[in-house]
């Protein structure tokens, strides 16, 4: 009989043009969606390769010069210029340490439209000027991009409402319920068979939309199948939550009016209120310290550390020998340099304890909105997003950790050989440190937040046991 | 006539459970809002204060230097935070608030707050902006959507017909029924904002005015939203129908146009990259001067052309200190490299602004948002004219810096140290925001559209409710 009711209410739905609306209105969507955040990643992606491409080709041109210059083929060049001196190469061909798009960093644009994806460092250089800010109209960020994570997260569940919040209330009001239930039939799996029904259609427009559009523009979503499922497991549950929801206020007997008020209401909720309340909150009690008072902090320190160079300088010979100039004959012509190094290490340790001070305070809210996430499954998928895209805060903390990592390498390559007053040859741009993006090391945010949207399916079947003991039948069939 | 329906409206309004709940709840949000951002509010001022103080005495007590050095080692000019920011944060999240100002270079605002918070700040926060923008606009969606259709649906439209009202006197009773409850909750809003306001110590620019005007944006906001909710009921025969119509019309105008018009402005107008962006200088200024390089091409002629200007055959007998000299021509011929190219970045900002100015016929919410912004100075466009006001003062600073090495000491003496005499003598960054006839100036076009929502709102829905049919 379940059967039966199932299989004409799919009929139903077939021959309702609604459905067809909604098919061609999602996959429109979501292929505006996707070709907005493709296009982001590449730019990106296209910066990032001319920027590698410039690198390669300078380095060419420099050995080459070097060559030449070995050959007494040229004049030499000013002392500043001169290929041969490995301050220049350190100064002036500095490596592309760049941050590569994930595969599916189309899903979610993230932070990524506030950083840079890649940075020059150079021999010399505070970690804390560099710079990652990506220079953007503000309005830009403020309305944020149209890309499948803002589909997903604010669309999908209205999408969701509209196609069930009258599920129960409208059999009600047609009178249709009371012949239905004249069979033998259960009313609440009726019900559930249902919305199953219109979830299963959903969810099967849903997925096929997205994985139509990842395909026609090119994203490899067969190749990353482990992240290509875990995107679609984290939207299907998602929108099984708003089902349920659904479920839960047609189980409590009101008119369809009535349920598409209070079903807009949890959206709001959930999706606009409550991480809006969460973020203005943790300004509140966790506020990011004042940037501006950091950097006094720091320039004091500095000022300070610069004042005491030259004792500095000598206290740091003694702890490191093997720095100190050891052929007192032979004039090095990196001195200038060697001596700014140390100074520079001085400073920087010096000035260590504000910068750590800082980024313990980030930290402290950070890890609080981390926690808070767990209010909201608008905010969980949210994070799972940026997660599987790669364009979380953590990961561009962790890529900033990259490049400040990488400029220690890339000095530490040129101090040894310029103490020993080496210079640079045509071959060693093949042994030049390299760096290569990986993410591995970012701790994953999605299995716990998977685990949050599972938390919260389970409280909403739990919310309706609890409504289905408490209402009784003639309630939910009184009109 | 018309007050009488307003009043049967709002008693039934006033008398329904969802609304006293939406109601109570909208009112606590708001309140809530105001108070995190006037807390917020103060302590970023205080900060900024802190802030402005310490570079200050940074400037002043920073010891004898060569004057160029002192150039290199620059000062930090601080973004002020207005009263009204207090309302509409805009887009002050998404630029920064300092900018280090030094010799030779022109620097961005530095540390935005976005850069320091996680993802979910993009989320949007819950400022009093936040709930006038989009939430009061669902509010009136949630009280009006059933305004025409529950009359249709109990057959009580037709009894009113019977009865002789004109459809229009119907329709401006139920607008006010609408309108009023919208002006009980936005009205002791206001005055307490006034109230917070007023009592803020060095409120400096705040004005009543302004504050009156941007409640009138929002109200103009909220009776186009009225126009298109009665419009919505009129039209349709099912509550459902309406209220789901008048919800996709809420998520296109307030989520997704804005969005959309980004995605347009950034196809057609994109901004470049922020190393593009400096690369581009960075070749401009390698063809010029360069203050650092006397060797340089462009130098050496002004060299020759400045030994012939004063009769002389070597830099040394010049009545200055060269070096000095050749700094600050190079330092001028870099400001305009800069100049050249913020503006073109400028011309990128206004072609994308006229995107957005473009579909905000499409959306009322666009020109509310930028009017909001725009008179809370909290808009892209404060923040060019900050950064443009910090770009004259460096130019300032650093000129006098090179001015005193050119006048005080000879070519080549390096030593040539001086002291807080002359690094007080450079006066603070002072910053006084645009007036507010610049502001409307620049914003005339948002404020027509504004306008033509409303109006066009109305005559839509004055044609809806004439042909109007009672079944």
């Amino acid at each position: 009989m379940l059967n039966h009711a199932i299989k004409y209410e799919w009929l139903n739905l077939l021959r309702d043009r609604w459905v067809m609306i909604l098919l061609i209105l999602f996959l429109g969507i979501t292929v505006f969606a996707v070709r907005n955040g493709k296009e982001k990643v590449e730019d990106r992606m296209a910066t990032i390769t001319k920027e590698k491409e410039k690198m390669v080709k300078l380095d060419r041109k420099m050995a080459a010069d070097i060559d030449s210059l070995n050959k007494n083929l040229k004049p030499a060049p000013e002392a500043w210029k001169d290929p041969r001196a490995l301050d220049n190469i350190g100064w002036n061909a500095p490596r592309v340490v760049a941050m590569d798009a994930q595969p599916l960093a189309v899903i979610s644009t993230g932070q990524s439209d506030l950083f840079t994806h890649y940075a020059k460092p150079k021999i010399y250089g505070e970690a804390y000027t560099l710079g990652f800010s990506e220079l953007s109209n503000p309005v830009q960020l403020l309305f944020g991009s149209f890309d499948l994570a803002f589909v997903c997260i604010y669309l999908l569940p209205l999408l969701v409402l509209g196609f069930s919040y009258n599920v129960l209330s409208s059999e009600k009001e047609s009178g249709v319920l009371r012949l239905t239930l004249a069979q033998p039939i259960s009313l609440y799996q009726w019900l559930f068979g249902k919305l199953l029904l219109r979830f299963f259609i959903l969810t099967s427009i849903v997925v096929a939309s997205i994985l139509f559009s990842l395909t026609i523009f090119d994203i490899d979503w067969l190749g990353n199948r482990g992240a290509a499922t875990k995107l679609i497991l984290l939207v299907t549950v998602y929108i099984f939550f708003w089902f349920l929801i659904s479920f839960l206020i047609n189980l409590l007997g009101n008119s369809s009016g009535s349920n598409a008020v209070t079903l807009i209401a949890v959206w709001v909720v959930f999706v606009l209120l409550i991480p809006s309340i969460i973020s203005q909150t943790a300004n509140s009690f966790y506020p990011v310290p004042s940037r501006t008072i950091m950097i006094h902090e720091y320039r004091e320190a500095k000022a300070l550390a610069e004042k005491k160079a030259d004792e500095i300088l000598k206290t740091y010979y003694r702890e490191h020998p093997e720095y100190a100039p050891k052929d007192t004959t032979q004039q090095n012509q990196y001195s200038w340099w060697l001596g700014n190094f140390a100074a520079s290490d001085v400073i920087n340790q010096s000035v260590q304890p504000v910068l750590d001070d800082y980024n313990e305070a980030l930290n402290k809210q950070q890890s609080w909105v981390n926690r808070l996430r767990f209010l909201s499954p608008a905010i969980l998928l949210q994070d799972g997003l940026n997660d599987l895209a790669g364009t979380s805060p953590a990961h561009y903390t962790d890529f900033r950790d990259q490049v400040i990592a990488f400029a220690d390498t890339w000095r530490h390559y040129f101090i040894p050989r310029m103490f020993n007053n080496e210079k640079m040859q045509a071959e060693d741009f093949g042994s030049l440190p390299t760096h290569s993006y990986s993410s591995a090391q970012v701790p994953s945010h999605y299995p716990a937040d998977l685990m949050g949207l599972l938390f919260f399916l389970t409280l909403t079947v739990a919310g309706s046991v609890w409504v289905y003991r408490r209402n009784s039948f003639e309630n939910v069939l009184s009109v | 006539m018309i007050l009488k329906i307003a009043l049967k409206e709002l008693k039934e309004i006033v008398r329904e459970g969802r609304f006293r709940i939406t109601a109570i709840t909208l009112f606590a949000l708001l309140l809530a809002a105001l108070f995190v951002s006037k807390s917020y509010y103060t302590s970023v001022n205080a900060q900024h204060s802190e802030a402005k103080k310490n570079a200050r005495s940074e400037w002043v007590e920073q010891g004898q230097k060569n004057p160029h050095s002192a150039a290199h080692y620059g000062t930090y000019a601080f973004k002020p935070k207005y009263p009204l920011s207090l309302i509409d944060n805009g887009v002050d999240k998404y630029t920064g608030v300092s900018i280090y100002l030094e010799a030779h270079k022109r620097n961005e605002a530095q540390y935005a707050a976005a850069q320091d918070q996680t993802a979910l700040s993009r989320f949007g926060d819950l400022t009093p902006d936040f709930v006038l923008i989009f939430i009061v606009p669902l509010f009136i969606i949630l009280i009006g959507f059933n305004a025409f259709t529950r009359e249709r649906e109990s057959g009580t439209l037709r009894l009113l017909k019977s009865q002789g009202v004109s459809t229009w006197k119907l329709t401006m009773g139920k607008w006010l029924g609408l309108f009023l409850p919208v002006l009980l909750i936005a009205i002791p809003v206001y005055v307490l904002a006034a109230l917070f306001l007023a009592n803020i110590k060095d409120y400096g620019q705040f004005s009543l005015w302004a504050l009156t005007l941007l409640f009138g944006v929002y109200l103009i906001y909220y009776a186009v939203f009225i126009n298109i909710t009665l419009f919505v009921s009129s039209h349709f025969k099912k509550s459902n129908v309406a209220f789901v119509t008048l919800l996709g019309i809420w998520m296109v105008s307030c989520l997704a146009m804005p969005k959309i018009s980004t995605a347009i402005a950034d196809k057609l107008y994109p901004y470049p990259t922020q190393v593009e962006f400096e690369e581009q200088i960075a070749v401009d200024k390698k063809k010029g001067l360069d203050g650092h390089n006397p060797w340089n091409t462009e130098a050496k002629k002004l060299e020759e052309e400045t030994l012939k200007k004063y009769g002389v055959d070597s830099v040394q007998q010049l009545p200055f200190n060269w070096d000095g000299f050749l700094m600050q021509e190079g330092e001028k011929h870099t400001a305009d490299i800069y100049f050249k190219h913020y503006q073109l970045l400028k011309d990128t900002y206004v072609n994308q602004t006229n995107v957005y100015r473009s579909t905000a016929a499409l959306s009322p919410f666009l020109p509310t948002r930028f009017l909001s912004m725009a008179i809370c100075r909290t808009d892209y466009t404060s923040h060019w004219d900050f950064a443009n006001a910090a770009e004259n003062y460096r130019i300032e600073l650093v000129g006098k810096m090179n001015g005193d090495m050119a006048a005080n000491s000879k070519y080549g003496d390096w030593d040539y140290l001086a002291d807080d005499k002359l690094w007080s003598s450079v006066p603070d960054f002072q910053y006084e925001p645009a007036s507010y006839t610049t502001v409307i100036r620049q914003n005339t076009s948002n404020l027509i559209t504004l306008l033509a929502w409303l109006l066009l709102s109305f005559a839509a829905l004055y044609g809806a409710v004439t042909k109007m049919k009672t079944i």
